[in-house]
């Protein structure tokens, strides 16, 4: 690139920039809530409430229709420099996504819940490692497909991806692969639920383990049983999900290590050495973000100012998630292959009935909380 | 080196991916400082809303008062359901709402009876300044 001084970089960063938060300032404005307020087949908010799309799927799907289809497979020369920024973005909404979670939401939910949470997502994540590595798949890849399947979907797999200096199209990716899991397991969770007589608790206990992503751990646990309250399949299937993504720091680290030391052997460097040079320093904001609201110096939980936190984050984050989406060429995507998804649905399964084995044996029809 | 400017390089402004993480954290700083100070310093007014659907049972405080961080601020009923064999258990809980942060009462919107949904606003406090409401 030729040089052209700082004012000159910036002013070349302006229109593509100003374009990404425009698209995000329609969807957040108007888009969404007309989605809330649309009625569809006769109910109220149907487009939310069935398809579980918020500003994050929003944005990565808008940003995935400028590249392919509005701009024709490249970003124009006009927008580019200010979609390079978008990793920017995602980084900094990481770091900020740390704000989210306390060491002591962790100590609140209870021993069995953390033990057995915490057996099955580090268990998937070795076993996409394990299968994935088997299959000839990219560490990259296999980072956040481990993640995604370990984890809780979106927010883990776009958490882990700079770190592991993933690809828009691997992120597409891992997140489709765990996203249409969910939408088969929603509908045969309930029957099998049902055909097993299964209480609320190991119904709620077990979705929370096995399904991928939180949206639809809520939607299948409302169809086995549509009450809202403490006691219901609901309550204890947020639960559970919670625990799961509280986890996304440790998993983060664990991944970014595993990737990192990989890349020191296979650069022949120690792995002091390749961690000074090129290890990704805005994890360590990422708990320094986890910390700062464990000591409550981003105000108290349910606070205005925390509120106002989490609302910046959420821009700063979908203006990053369009421009992620507009990285993501289609092409990119089949020429992948089919590897990706197989590996994400063998470990979507498997977790699935293990998961159902696990609680249908160890854990009780009540439970004790 | 130049192997990994050369593959970030599609994606980023910055020379290196080290740089871009430093960006990162400068710019999360300066926002969260930004967040902080706005809150602490220039917010004039913080609105309490009701926490959830329920019924004022009383206010603690009258307008022109002054309040405590961890004062009562007002008592709320809620309808707290439990889900025991198979059925829906309903019973009227009241829970004392206390502040998140000291400082005036400038308006006290809801009344006792008042029937409200989850945000509906109750009390507007003028914060101590230097606090995070």
């Amino acid at each position: 690139m030729e040089d052209k001084g700082i004012f000159g970089k910036i002013a070349a960063i302006l229109p593509g920039l100003a374009f990404m938060v425009g698209t995000l300032w329609v969807l957040r404005t108007y888009v969404e809530p007309w989605m809330a307020n649309a009625v569809l087949f006769g109910q109220k908010g149907w487009l939310i409430k069935v398809t579980h799309l918020n500003y994050i799927l929003l944005a990565i799907i808008v940003g995935m229709l400028y590249r392919n289809v509005l701009f024709g497979g490249k970003i124009p020369a006009w927008a580019e420099e200010g979609f390079r920024t978008t990793r920017l973005f995602i980084k900094a909404g990481v770091i900020m996504l740390g704000s989210l979670y306390t060491i002591q939401s962790l100590a609140k939910v209870g021993g069995i819940a953390i033990l057995l949470i915490m057996t099955f997502v580090f268990g998937t994540i070795f076993f996409v490692m394990f299968f994935g590595r088997l299959m000839g798949m990219e560490r990259s890849m296999i980072g956040v497909m481990g993640a995604a399947c370990g984890v809780c979907g979106v927010s883990a797999a776009i958490a882990t991806s700079p770190a592991v200096k993933a690809k828009p199209s691997d992120v597409a990716l891992a997140i489709a692969t765990i996203l249409g899991f969910g939408i088969m397991t929603m509908f045969i969770s309930p029957f099998i639920g049902k055909a097993l007589q299964m209480s609320d608790y190991q119904f709620g206990a077990w979705v929370g383990t096995g399904i991928l992503n939180s949206g639809q751990v809520l939607a299948t646990c409302l169809a086995f049983n549509p009450t809202i309250a403490p006691g219901t399949a609901v309550a204890y299937g947020e639960i559970w999900n919670v625990v799961r993504v509280i986890s996304i720091p440790f998993v983060v680290f664990f991944i970014t290590m595993w990737y990192w030391r990989a890349e020191a052997e296979a650069e022949h460097m120690s792995l002091g050495r390749i961690l000074k040079e090129k290890f990704p320093v805005f994890v360590i904001g990422f708990f320094g973000m986890t910390f700062l609201s464990s000591v409550g110096a981003l105000g108290a939980e349910g606070s205005n100012t925390l509120h106002l936190m989490r609302d910046v984050m959420s821009w700063i984050f979908g203006i990053g998630l369009v421009g992620q989406g507009a990285y993501i060429d289609i092409r990119e995507i089949k020429t992948a292959g089919g590897k990706p998804l197989k590996v994400g649905l063998a470990a979507g399964c498997l977790k699935y009935a293990v998961a159902l084995l696990v609680i249908m044996l160890f854990v009780s029809k009540e439970s004790s909380f | 080196m130049a192997g990994e400017v050369k593959k970030s390089g599609k994606m980023t402004v910055f020379r290196s991916d080290r740089h871009e993480d430093m960006a990162a954290m400068v710019l999360v700083g300066c926002l969260v400082v930004a967040v902080l100070c706005y809150m602490a310093f220039i917010v004039p007014t913080v609105t309490v809303g009701a926490p959830s659907d329920g019924k004022i049972v009383s206010i603690a405080v009258s307008e022109s008062g002054m309040v405590q961080k961890g004062e009562p601020l007002y008592t709320f009923e809620v309808k707290e359901k439990k889900w025991t064999q198979g059925k829906v258990e309903e019973k009227l809980v009241t829970r004392d709402i206390k502040s998140a942060a000291s400082g005036k009462v400038l308006k006290v919107v809801a009344k006792p009876g008042d029937e409200l949904k989850k945000g509906k606003p109750i009390v507007v406090l003028e914060h101590e300044k230097g606090t995070l409401p």
